[in-house]
């Protein structure tokens, strides 16, 4: 190994907090010692990446409290060391986390509010695309409605939770006491842009789930429609499967292709 | 190219984007963090496609490691290129630091050791990184806390010959000059001498932490007046160089920022031929 790698390489083992050698690089001089200078960068470190987490889970870190943030954050850090060059992307990783590792792992709440904060940092910078117009929608032909792929917009996210991750997330960012961390039934969410770039988030049922679930896996008008049959009179399917992309037009989530 | 007098920006931040559309403020150029924009849209783009209409841009990256001993990342590089096709800044660049070893990020500009072999190094991963941009690039000298045994010369004299050996060109950082020189205890005029002016691409100015035995560069300060006067005897040694004022943290208002960029422009006045 080349000097420089040597040195390189001890210097990621000190910031890992691993054992490094890298105190005999460093030149003695002025008012600090050696230790003080190592400290600096040791400091550093910890801050970005922790700064990092709370910005991108704000909530979450409200909802932890100071200790177990510390906690979760030191974790993360030893087992999930940044490999990215965007920041962005360094926390992606930390609902995994926290799903997996006690004492975390005992409230799956912390889980889905970390991954509820991931989505709407995915759903904010999500590739742009243009909307599906009222008049684009009216000009197609009834011949090719059976046959017809509506695209969801890159933005638009769908997620379901066992917990109140988002009436606690909610909560919190209102300054409100979140409700008792209880499993609660299924309740499904959707997570994305409106026409004027804000992020939003709705509570859909487990039918207009199951909808937007099948234009993701772009599946035609026709099967949408036979995907309703259990739940509605045949002659009812499309007039209110029109309803539904009426209103997913005005909200800005489907685009034109 | 990369010489072109742009005039006195700013670091675009996310605080400002509204303001700088609707108000179009007296600033002649803004640069921006490069890996901000890796996104694929929304806001970021939106704004910056706007500002990007009426203002000339330049790229400033933080992540390219380009002193690290990782071989040249293709996946940053591929990304970095593709950011710039969208922004068609003026200029790009970067830290002369490593950032990543064995795959790992630590985020931080971490200081190189001044030698012969960090030199060769250098100048081969430079090489590589402009011919994969098909361009040049600049690169910033970052500020440090410590100092290795095996340097075998001075930081300005690795930057002189890395100038040299590469005709490579920098982006001047006077703050990290001023918080090196304290922490290393130089003067930061020798610093700044060394390099041919013809070197000098741009020039960032920035405020730091003081904490009496050591600075710690943080930029979430005013510019502090020994910053300024460095500044301003640095500016008499050269033809006019495009000059930003970079403030990463505690970031307050356009104007406050747009004020110290007109205290930039009145220092300098006096010895380059610009217009008010």
């Amino acid at each position: 190994m080349s000097g420089l790698a040597k040195l390189q390489q001890q210097f990621m083992d000190l910031l890992q907090g691993e054992s490094s050698d890298i105190s005999e690089q460093i030149a003695q001089q002025g008012q600090l010692n050696t230790q003080q200078r190592l400290s600096i960068y040791q400091s550093a470190y910890k801050i970005r990446l922790r700064a990092v987490i709370e910005q991108d889970h704000e909530q979450l870190g409200i909802y932890l409290g100071d200790d177990l943030f510390e906690m979760m954050v030191d974790g993360y850090l030893a087992l999930y060391p940044s490999t990215h060059t965007s920041l962005r992307i360094f926390a992606e990783k930390l609902p995994d986390y926290l799903a997996a590792n006690t004492p975390f792992s005992d409230y799956p709440i912390l889980a889905d509010i970390a991954k509820f904060e991931r989505l709407l940092l995915s759903t904010f910078d999500a590739s742009d695309k243009t909307l599906l117009n009222v008049s684009e929608l009216e000009s197609i032909e009834p011949q090719q409605w059976p046959t017809l792929l509506l695209k969801l917009h890159p933005s638009v996210q769908l997620v379901v939770f066992n917990t109140l991750a988002v009436e606690s997330w909610q909560a919190i960012k209102q300054k409100q006491t979140p409700p008792e961390p209880r499993v609660s039934e299924p309740r499904f969410w959707v997570v994305a842009r409106d026409a004027q770039r804000r992020t939003q988030y709705l509570s859909v049922d487990a039918q207009e789930y199951r909808l937007l679930s099948l234009l993701k896996q772009n599946t035609p008008f026709a099967q949408l429609c036979q995907s309703c049959l259990n739940e509605l009179p045949g002659e009812k399917i499309a007039g209110f499967l029109i309803t539904k992309i009426n209103q997913w037009l005005e909200r800005g989530w489907l685009i034109s292709e | 190219m990369t010489n072109r007098f742009l005039g006195f920006g700013l670091g675009l931040r996310a605080p400002h984007f509204e303001q700088i559309i609707a108000d179009k403020p007296a600033v002649d150029w803004f640069e921006i963090i490069s890996e901000n924009y890796f996104v694929a849209g929304g806001k970021p783009w939106h704004y910056l496609n706007k500002i990007r209409a009426d203002y000339p841009i330049v790229m400033h990256g933080v992540s390219m490691s380009i002193g690290s001993i990782d071989p040249i990342d293709k996946d940053y590089l591929n990304q970095l290129k593709n950011t710039i096709a969208r922004v068609e800044p003026h200029w790009v660049s970067d830290h002369l630091c490593f950032t990543q070893v064995g795959g790992i990020n630590s985020h931080d500009l971490l200081p190189m050791p001044y030698t012969s072999e960090a030199l060769d190094h250098l100048a081969n991963k430079i090489s590589q990184v402009q011919d994969y941009l098909g361009r040049e690039m600049i690169f910033e000298n970052v500020s440090s806390y410590l100092t290795y045994n095996d340097s075998q010369m001075s930081e300005w004299e690795f930057l002189a010959q890395l100038h040299k050996q590469t005709g490579c060109k920098f982006l001047m950082d006077v703050n990290n000059v001023y918080v090196s020189a304290r922490n290393h205890d130089f003067n930061a005029m020798d610093y700044l001498s060394a390099i041919p002016s013809t070197a000098i691409a741009q020039i960032h100015l920035a405020g730091h932490q003081d904490f009496g035995t050591h600075i710690i560069d943080t930029h979430d300060e005013d510019v502090p007046d020994a910053v300024w006067d460095l500044y301003a005897q640095y500016a008499k040694t050269l033809n006019p160089v495009s000059t930003m004022i970079e403030r990463d943290d505690n970031i307050g208002s356009l104007d406050d920022l747009i004020t110290e960029l007109e205290h930039a422009k009145a220092l300098v006045k006096p010895f380059w031929d610009i217009r008010s």
